[in-house]
């Protein structure tokens, strides 16, 4: 064949792969409406993609004129339908995301709700400014991070409601109004945590803090020996900055074993010029260590005596605040048909954690869920919230499963949540409303006292339930 | 002519480019079904499409069988590669049922290209006596090729995404179809 023949042939193969690869990235989801677990979806009658507020007013008013439902989405990361409901219009939030304005003398930002935290660390980093309260991961929207009051690693700080000052909601007949702690009070409780039930969050200005060099300091301990270490060395110690603990689910250490990671504050101060943040790197390789532990025992063995090595390597290393709350993520997404990753979280009051884990690995062993990762985080105690998880200084522990996605699969796994909230409540505990909605509506009262006022005044204030989603379709008397 | 205990160069050639192709090809077949199964089909339309796919290649056999006697092998076995790599690159970005359909039956025309016209090359490359032996030696490479490919393919639908073997296979075609131009006609 002729050397030009062959170029071009190579020319054109590669154009068209590059250009398979641009369509696949832009395609969107399609019009049913799911989350990263993929556990539930629902035919939605429409996914809006907001970029402007007249949007939502146009999106709001052809719901009411053809009697649709509205349902509100974000990063699409609760996993119980928060963010659907069957012939909705779904607002897709993600593009409504401009930074509104800084204020570096009161270190706080406006931002819109489509907006990450990612974008808000790009737009205060080079203002030495970060972020008080947020997920460990910064893919998160904030009106999602609102709607489910989230919390972090900093273990000084409570749940997100804490930095809230206030925020721009568009009630359901479209009106817009401010709301804080003092400014139509009464929608400030019931919006933060509320999971999208009272409209739609415009805009927020939250509280930010100065950042800061950290040093980041692993250590082993057993189980037993947390509660104590925790409240000697991390809660009472305002040099921890930032504090994650992980769970062996290795057979060879079950539940035994953990590792207790603290971002202590470094010597150094921060520079004038704060540090770049850093990229997400070595995705694929995370991703595959992942993989292993979520398929056998062997991977488990492997991956956490990998962490081992991999923490050892990192004592000592020093970052700013900002790229210490920024890990990596996308290794999590997961993508096998017959089965998913789930995530769940139990709040445990700081004395009660030894016995939860106790009664936890008997229903983990008893029902053969696949256990892949347990993290523990720290939340101080907080009621402000109409639905508030933390009543009292409390473990936030993760869970991650890797379990199948058949009707099998999803009743074994509805059985053995519910026995994990029993285990919960009967320590004085709760559970996080952002992920699957397996718990009973006894439970959901149980573990949230509010929970009955919180439906009566979703009624009062928006009779006509425009703001729909399957949370509310399952729980609401 | 070649020693008959040595392969001639572009033998070589050949078991490397058409064990290429099966690895391209081997990597994502079996996980077909899981690609039909995402886009929401069922068993009833895997049956469907794998049948079309059957079909429109035992149709066009005959066809480019005839063709390749006239016309040569060698460019409806390239054209047969890079055209599945290019079809293959459209699998990812598909969203309907009937576009799988599509892609299938000239996923046929593709197949039946390559299926024929190896076997003929292969014919014309070997001669009488040892033409077995030779055979033998280039399926042995081809099929542990297609082999390795199904357990790679496995271990990426598993780790990575269902796309990636598209595109994984789709390079590896492209490039089997590069090794071809190293393949001279007739050259026993």
């Amino acid at each position: 064949m002729k050397k030009p023949l062959l170029i071009g042939a190579i020319l054109l193969y590669a154009t068209a792969f590059a250009a398979s690869l641009a369509i696949r990235a832009s395609t969107p989801e399609g019009q049913t409406a799911s989350d990263v677990s993929r556990l539930m979806s629902a035919r939605v009658h429409e996914v809006i993609p907001v970029r402007s507020t007249s949007d939502i007013v146009k999106a709001l008013e052809k719901a009411r004129r053809n009697n649709l439902k509205i349902a509100i989405s974000g990063a699409r990361h609760s996993q119980g339908g928060q963010t659907f409901y069957p012939d909705a219009i779904v607002l897709d939030m993600k593009k409504y995301n401009r930074i509104l304005n800084i204020d570096r003398a009161n270190r706080t930002i406006r931002v819109q709700s489509g907006a990450t935290w990612d974008d808000v660390q790009e737009a205060i980093n080079p203002y030495g400014l970060a972020i008080r309260v947020m997920q460990s991961s910064n893919i998160f929207t904030i009106g999602g991070s609102i709607s489910a009051n989230a919390h972090g690693r900093d273990p000084r700080e409570g749940p997100l409601i804490d930095t809230i000052d206030s925020f721009r909601l568009m009630r359901a007949d479209g009106n817009v109004i401010q709301v804080s702690r003092t400014e139509n009070a009464e929608w400030f409780p019931l919006v933060i945590g509320g999971y999208g039930l009272f409209g739609v969050v415009l805009d927020a200005d939250i509280r930010l803090t100065a950042d800061e060099m950290l040093e980041e300091r692993t250590l082993k301990m057993g189980v037993e020996r947390f509660p104590e270490y925790f409240a000697e060395n991390v809660r009472d110690n305002p040099a921890v900055g930032l504090t994650i603990a992980r769970l062996s689910t290795a057979p060879a250490s079950f539940l035994k074993e953990m590792y207790v990671t603290n971002y202590v504050k470094a010597t150094a101060p921060l520079p004038d010029n704060p540090p770049k943040l850093k990229e997400e790197r070595a995705v694929e390789l995370t991703k595959f260590l992942f993989g292993l532990s979520r398929k056998c025992d062997w991977g488990k063995n492997v991956s956490w005596t990998l962490q081992k090595r991999i923490f050892a390597s990192e004592n000592g290393t020093i970052l700013s605040r900002n790229n210490a709350m920024r890990p990596e993520i996308e290794f999590l997404e997961y993508r096998d048909v017959q089965r998913t990753d789930l995530l769940q979280e139990y709040f445990i009051l700081v004395n009660r954690f030894v016995p939860f884990i106790e009664g936890l690995g008997k229903i983990v062993r008893g029902s053969g869920l696949n256990l892949v990762n347990i993290t523990v985080r720290y939340v101080p105690a907080n009621t402000d919230a109409t639905l508030s998880y933390a009543k009292e200084d409390s473990f936030a522990l993760v869970l991650l499963f890797n379990h199948r996605r058949d009707s099998r699969g999803i009743s074994q796994l509805e059985r053995a949540t519910q026995d994990m909230v029993d285990l919960a409540l009967q320590q004085r505990g709760s559970y996080y409303l952002t992920y699957q909605l397996f718990p009973t509506p006894e439970q959901l009262n149980a573990a949230y006292p509010g929970a009955e006022s919180f439906f009566q005044l979703k009624k009062k204030l928006d009779p006509d339930l425009l703001f729909m989603n399957e949370f509310y379709a399952r729980y609401a008397p | 002519m070649t020693p008959i205990n040595v392969m001639s160069p572009s033998m070589k050639w050949m078991i490397l480019s058409q064990s290429a192709m099966t690895f391209g090809a081997g990597v994502v077949f079996p996980f077909y079904l899981i690609f039909i199964k995402e886009i929401g089909g069922d068993f009833t339309e895997f049956g469907i499409a794998y049948g079309l796919f059957t079909l429109f290649s035992a149709f066009l056999n005959r066809l480019f069988g005839a063709s390749s006697d006239r016309y040569g092998r060698k460019v409806f076995l390239v054209i047969g590669a890079w055209g599945t790599a290019f079809l293959f690159l459209l699998f990812p970005i598909a969203t309907s049922i009937w576009q799988v359909y599509a892609f299938q039956i000239v996923l046929g025309a593709f197949g039946a290209m390559q299926k024929t016209c190896e076997k003929a090359l292969i014919a014309d490359m070997t001669e009488g006596g040892r033409r077995g032996e030779l055979i033998g030696r280039y399926h042995f490479g081809v099929s542990l090729f297609s082999g390795a490919a199904v357990m790679a393919g496995g271990v990426l639908v598993d780790f990575f995404t269902l796309d990636l073997i598209f595109y994984i296979g789709s390079v590896v075609l492209f490039v089997g179809g590069l090794m071809l131009v190293r393949v001279k006609e007739g050259a026993v």
